[in-house]
């Protein structure tokens, strides 16, 4: 009875909280699993809401935007061993968010809440961010050999928009070349689009690696399309401007003709 | 009997309202991903066939989120070819295709009277979303090799070649003629879809102040089996 009474309060906070499916339609929530040999139980209200979940997998979230996720915990998959106790969890009514469950700087279990930049993106560009969710110290991002992002720490987020194209990336410790922690790796930078990477693992255990999802549809289409300057019918065929200059030359030739006869 | 008071209590709250801003989004269990905590539906006393099955609330909020896969990143694809030629027989076209982007002030980059632009920045020809050649009208005095594109007809066929050196050949379904500042951008340049190559260029009066057309005239075209 206890139970039901449980799940009768957890519906009635689900319906008190249920926002208008505008704002839910524009909210977007995944959550990403980021702590890799770790299969985990997602645990809410009580009851397992997604289980085994698998380093790398991601949950669309997003229909439970505007809600509450009581007393959210984060279990070692299929036993009671909480890893994260992460309380009550408001989500966000609306935006475009990445919830990642990754390790912090000292190497504990924790939760990260990032907000997505999606403003509109510049034609011709992509916009690529790098997220330090790893057991690490600070690191430089480097972008085709030359440091695009220096000094990145846990739990943080930089971003840049970048010319269409492939970049070779790698992560280094800040303001060393070497040991590479991650890549080097080739990232798509694709017009419109948000790559997202996340640096996760541990660097004490050596399984430091790269995650990344990515959100398309920013972009901006070329405002017009002009495809003429000049009306048409004007264009003079290339054997019919011949024909014109040797008219010309002749008459030219012909009154010079009639002028010496004149004169 | 539990499952059956939170059964009744649930559809007494659906039936006030109270989920009725959630109603959208609650899938039929059918099509839900299953989760290992879910309890087997619950019959629903009365229900009739074809009635989505209700399941026990356990699994509402796991009802309402849905796997997407790894995070985990693959390798890169292949790139994939991109257009270098074009030839429409029923215009006498035939002509070679550059990559092009985006003008300083947002408008599309057009090549010179001869030559056939590709949006690089959107799909390739067959690909999914829109592929689009723009060529122009007249250019500095010159026709334009895309001169006669209002007289395409539905059913014209179009032939792209690749960088690859293969080929692929496209039906015109529809064409249209637009407002310049009613081009529908959107479709025009989508980059998901139905693949669609479109074929883009001039037309309307020439107004000779702003010495340019009032409309585009587009030609839409779809991939032919091999």
């Amino acid at each position: 009875m206890k139970k039901f009474i449980t799940l009768l309060t957890a519906a009635l906070v689900m319906a008190a909280l249920a926002v208008p499916v505008s704002a839910q339609e524009e909210a977007r929530i995944h959550l990403i699993h980021g702590i890799p040999d770790t299969p985990v139980d997602v645990v809410a209200g009580g009851d397992v809401v997604f289980g085994d979940f698998q380093f790398g997998d991601t949950q669309d979230l997003s229909a439970l935007a505007g809600e509450t996720l009581v007393g959210l915990q984060v279990r070692l998959a299929g036993t009671e061993t909480v890893a994260i106790d992460a309380g009550d969890t408001p989500l966000p009514a609306s935006g475009n968010y990445t919830i990642i469950a990754h390790l912090d700087e000292a190497g504990t279990p924790t939760l990260a809440v990032f907000e997505n930049d999606t403003s509109s993106i510049d034609a011709g560009e992509g916009r690529l961010i790098v997220r330090h969710t790893a057991q690490a110290p600070a690191v430089d991002v480097k972008a085709n050999g030359a440091v695009a992002f220096a000094g990145l720490t846990n739990p943080n987020s930089v971003q840049a928009d970048l010319p269409v194209g492939t970049i070779s990336a790698e992560v280094v410790p800040a303001g060393a070349d070497e040991p590479v922690v991650i890549g080097p790796v080739d990232l798509p930078i694709d017009d419109g689009s948000a790559l997202i990477v996340y640096a996760v693992g541990s660097l004490d255990a050596g399984s430091v690696t790269a995650l990344t999802e990515s959100i398309t549809g920013l972009g901006t289409a070329p405002t017009a399309v002009n495809t003429g300057n000049s009306p048409v019918g004007t264009s003079i065929p290339a054997w019919a401007a011949g024909l014109g200059a040797l008219l010309l030359v002749g008459a030219v030739s012909t009154r010079r003709s009639l002028f010496g006869v004149r004169g | 009997m539990k499952h059956s008071l939170v059964l009744v209590f649930l559809l007494t709250l659906s039936a006030c309202g109270g989920f009725g801003a959630q109603e959208s989004r609650v899938e039929p269990v059918a099509d839900s991903p299953v989760t290992t905590t879910t309890t087997a539906p619950t019959p629903v006393a009365g229900s009739s066939a074809g009635t989505p099955e209700i399941t026990d609330p356990v699994s509402e909020l796991a009802r309402r989120t849905r796997p997407l896969g790894t995070a985990i990143p693959e390798p890169l694809e292949e790139t994939t070819p991109t257009p270098v030629g074009l030839r429409i027989d029923s215009l006498g076209v035939a002509g070679a295709v550059v990559d092009v982007g985006v003008e300083p002030n947002g408008e599309m980059e057009i090549p010179g009277a001869k030559e056939i632009g590709w949006y690089r920045f959107g799909s390739s020809p067959g690909e999914r979303g829109s592929a689009v050649l723009a060529a122009h009208i007249a250019f500095n005095g010159r026709d334009g090799v895309f001169r006669n594109l209002d007289d395409i007809e539905v059913g014209d066929i179009v032939e792209v070649s690749y960088d690859d050196g293969s080929s692929q050949r496209f039906r015109v379904t529809e064409t249209a003629q637009y407002a310049k500042d009613e081009l529908p951008v959107d479709r025009v340049f989508a980059k998901d879809g139905t693949p669609e190559l479109t074929l883009i260029t001039c037309g309307g009066d020439f107004n000779r102040s702003l010495r340019s057309y009032d409309d585009n005239v587009v030609a839409y075209a779809t991939p032919l089996a091999p």
